[in-house]
């Protein structure tokens, strides 16, 4: 039941991500050669010709479904590439900041988040009132004001790109600071999550019924509550697992990173219909993959899930 | 054993010292960084436009464009047209050599020339204006169909393409190189690194032109540009460029604070304007682009939205940075004058709602139609024309919706801009935005008046350069008297460089991304 359930998502999205782009005005040949060129009319026909865009949609969809059906994204008439390597190019730099942030954010969040939803002190609250901060802050002022303390005004790291020399210490170098950035966010996000979930949890009756058992604290908050109290936060992780290749757009924005975010933004921009077919496919695998997982983790952490 | 430690010392001391000459060296060398928002999407010279203008250096065009606007030969040494304008020739400088050492010949002109008309689409007016294309010993000859006036000024662009490189390459705009490129200019593109955002150029070994004073060029791309100004405050590049751009206004003092910078100032070619779709009532209606000329406070949109840097504009679009400008009426701002005129034009505000009413009797509500980068200016002007009782509802949208909709002629006005190349395209004089026999990405094509048309025609067609300038003035009074399309503000560009270098030349196309520029600028001492 749950494998169609998972097939039809995947067909319906699909079918979606090939529809969307055309419903915005314009097409791939409106904006391609720049804007002070001009064209005559049987040329601009030609190209449309070529790229197929001549066309009639029922046709441009049949088409849509065996090129992925024979692995072929196709070619990007903006960016002069085949669409399978320039998404896996930039996949591979998009995982290198996006990786890190999702596990430290959840780990990092999560404990954080428990801890102070468990027991209140001055330093939770002053804890939560810094995430608080981050969480409400806009990325893009956070990003570009770190920008400004770290790499202008102190020097730290470098301004822009994932590296310029392209040895390991120099692209570490280039990507700390948004990879910081982006772990905060997602630390602040599970941290407030997780402390809201805790508080409830901590009101329940098993956890007055471990105390009188003479359970220790620690072993309430982490045998029985944190499993609870979690769950949420395994949605919320197994989200951003699927949307992990969608990229950061205005951490990318900032650092002039050439990741998924500023490759989707790009052919939104110019409706490249390639690279967004291209793109929102691994998205709708990755979210699809990242389903599936979260409802198996579910069904071993919450016995009711596993029985329904 | 002490043997051991005096040769660990010997080798530490070497490393060190060899570490440090290095610095020295790479201390030494001049490198000038150029940071830019012009981002490059892929390594394809025909490809990316931004490739294209940044390959002006390593692939120098046939012409080139003066500081002063005038045009003479780069790759070709001279050129001359015959008299019945029909016949042009280009004597092609006989001291160029490709950068793998062959010699550059007048084939490779020859050839580039049949290729992109052939291969490359916005070079595909080639077929239709060239007849023959032939070498007569150091020239390169170009028997042309019908006289053609603007063949050197198109020559500016195409950058000069070798021919045993290209010659293999099948579909040249899917073409991608990250370097090393074959080029015959000065510098040529060593390395074209997206990864890191950077166009490295190096000194081309068999340049034989005059000494650059500089080693290597590097050019760095930024997505945002707060951090590229930070990136120039801070020194990691050296001076800013943007093709059909200026410094952000709002940065010019906080750069002229630090005192590090200077700034290359020139009046643009480009400009803001306001365009009309002449195909729809009431826009139509001289009367009523008086009207709209009178209601608009140009004073106001260049304080606003060029921080005063700039003039109001002539009811002549052309701006003085061009060649031929004449001077026509300025625009002025009198909204008692523009209610009159719609009142006599007939339009009335019949139920007293202070919105005049169209022919139908209904109030007139006309869809302005913005670029997002021009929504300010939009929203200036939706307020000026409902002062005079004209209703407005402005849309603002991205780039290709913009393009899009104003293909279809779905708007009534539109903000947009022109570039300095776009000014000078078709019959020059900005004629490309408006002459209803030509499409593009950035043009409006609603002007059908066959007045305006023959102007265009004569324009292709003059064969001297009293002829031009005649016609440009008559394009200019033609625009004045019509009112195709509203200049809103004309506005000069700015270029910061730091005050470590010295020597810029700007010209009005392409700013200082120039051969001469880069020939010219060297390090302070």
């Amino acid at each position: 039941m749950n494998l169609a359930r998972y097939v039809i998502s995947l067909f319906v999205i699909l079918s979606l991500n090939f529809a969307i782009p055309r419903a915005m005005p314009g097409d791939t040949m409106t904006n391609l050669l720049g804007e002070d060129v001009i064209l005559d009319d049987t040329l601009v026909q030609e190209i449309r010709r070529e790229m197929g865009l001549d066309l009639p949609l029922r046709e441009q969809y049949l088409m849509y479904w065996k090129d992925i059906m024979h692995l072929n994204l196709g070619y990007s008439y903006h960016f002069h590439s085949p669409v399978l390597p320039l998404v896996l190019e930039r996949m591979k730099w998009t995982l290198l900041i996006s990786a890190p942030p999702l596990i430290v954010g959840a780990v990092l969040g999560t404990l954080l988040g428990a801890l102070a939803g468990w027991r209140e002190s001055m330093r939770s609250r002053l804890q939560t009132l810094i995430f608080l901060i981050i969480y409400s802050t806009p990325p893009y002022f956070l990003a570009l004001m770190s920008l400004y303390i770290f790499g202008f005004q102190l020097g730290w790291v470098p301004m822009k790109g994932f590296y310029t020399t392209g040895s390991a210490g120099n692209i570490i170098h280039h990507i700390i600071l948004p990879v910081v950035l982006m772990s905060l966010f997602s630390a602040s996000r599970n941290y407030m999550i997780m402390r809201g979930s805790v508080i409830q949890e901590r009101q329940m009756l098993y956890v007055l019924y471990a105390r009188a058992k003479g359970l220790y604290d620690s072993q309430i908050l982490f045998r029985h509550v944190f499993r609870n109290a979690a769950l949420p936060i395994i949605t919320l992780v197994a989200l951003d697992f699927g949307f992990i290749f969608s990229g950061a757009l205005f951490i990318e924005m900032v650092f002039s990173m050439r990741g998924m975010g500023n490759l989707i933004y790009s052919a939104l921009l110019y409706r490249d219909y390639p690279v967004l077919q291209g793109s929102f496919l691994v998205i709708t695998l990755m979210v699809i993959t990242a389903n599936v997982v979260a409802d198996v983790i579910y069904g071993i952490l919450d016995p009711r899930v596993r029985g329904r | 054993m002490i043997i051991n430690m005096h040769k660990k010392v010997t080798i530490l001391t070497l490393i060190l010292v060899t570490a440090a000459l290095m610095q020295c060296s790479s201390a030494d060398e001049a490198v000038l960084r150029i940071g830019t928002q012009d981002v490059v999407k892929s390594a394809s010279i025909l490809g990316d436009s931004n490739m294209g203008v940044f390959a002006h250096l390593s692939n120098p065009p046939l012409m080139k464009m003066n500081p002063d606007g005038t045009l003479s030969g780069q790759t070709a040494k001279s050129y001359s047209v015959s008299d019945d304008g029909k016949t042009w020739r280009f004597e092609i400088d006989d001291n160029l050599y490709w950068s793998d050492g062959t010699k550059l010949t007048p084939e490779d002109v020859k050839f580039t020339f049949e290729y992109i008309a052939d291969k490359y689409p916005p070079a595909g007016w080639i077929k239709n204006t060239v007849d023959e294309i032939s070498v007569d010993g150091n020239a390169v000859v170009f028997k042309l169909k019908k006289p053609y006036s603007r063949l050197n000024l198109e020559f500016t662009t195409y950058n000069i393409l070798p021919k045993h490189v290209w010659e293999t390459i099948d579909k040249p705009t899917e073409y991608t190189n990250e370097g090393p490129m074959v080029g015959c200019g000065p510098f040529v593109i060593n390395k074209t690194d997206l990864g890191a955002g950077v166009i490295y150029f190096k000194r081309n070994p068999y340049w034989k032109g005059k000494e650059p004073n500089i080693d290597s060029i590097e050019l760095h791309m930024y997505d945002n540009a707060d951090v590229l100004s930070m990136a120039l405050e801070k020194g990691d590049v050296d001076a800013y460029y943007k093709y059909a751009g200026t410094y952000p206004y709002t940065g010019i003092k906080k750069l002229e604070d630090t005192g590090n910078f200077d700034f290359v100032e020139k009046d643009n070619v480009g400009l803001v304007f306001l365009g009309l779709n002449l195909n729809k009532e009431p826009m139509s209606d001289l009367q009523f682009r008086e009207a709209i000329s009178y209601a608009i406070n140009y004073t106001e949109i260049l304080k606003i939205d060029a921080l005063g840097y700039g003039s109001v504009p002539n009811r002549g679009f052309v701006p003085p940075s061009m060649a031929h400008f004449k001077e026509t009426p300025a625009l002025e701002y009198n909204p008692e004058r523009a209610r009159e005129l719609l009142a006599r034009a007939g339009y009335r505000d019949g139920n007293n709602n202070g919105i005049l009413e169209d022919a139908d009797g209904n109030d007139m509500k006309l869809l302005l139609l913005a670029r997002s980068r021009f929504q300010r200016v939009g929203e200036l002007v939706k307020e000026y024309l409902s002062a005079v009782g004209i209703g407005v509802e402005l849309k603002v949208v991205d780039d290709t919706t913009w393009m899009k909709l104003k293909d279809e002629y779905q708007y009534d006005l539109t903000i947009t801009r022109t570039t300095p190349w776009g000014m000078m395209m078709h019959a020059n004089w900005g004629t490309g935005y408006f002459d209803s026999r030509r499409t593009g990405e950035g043009v409006l094509h609603v002007l059908s008046d066959p007045e305006f048309q023959k102007l265009c025609d004569d324009i292709l067609a003059a064969r001297s350069d009293e002829e031009l300038k005649r016609y440009a003035h008559s394009v200019q009074d033609y625009y004045a008297e019509n009112l195709p399309g509203i200049a809103l503000y004309w506005n000069k560009v700015f270029t910061p460089y730091n005050k470590k270098w010295s020597g810029w030349i700007s010209d009005p196309l392409y700013g200082i991304y120039n051969l001469d520029n880069f020939l010219n600028v060297k390090r302070v001492a």
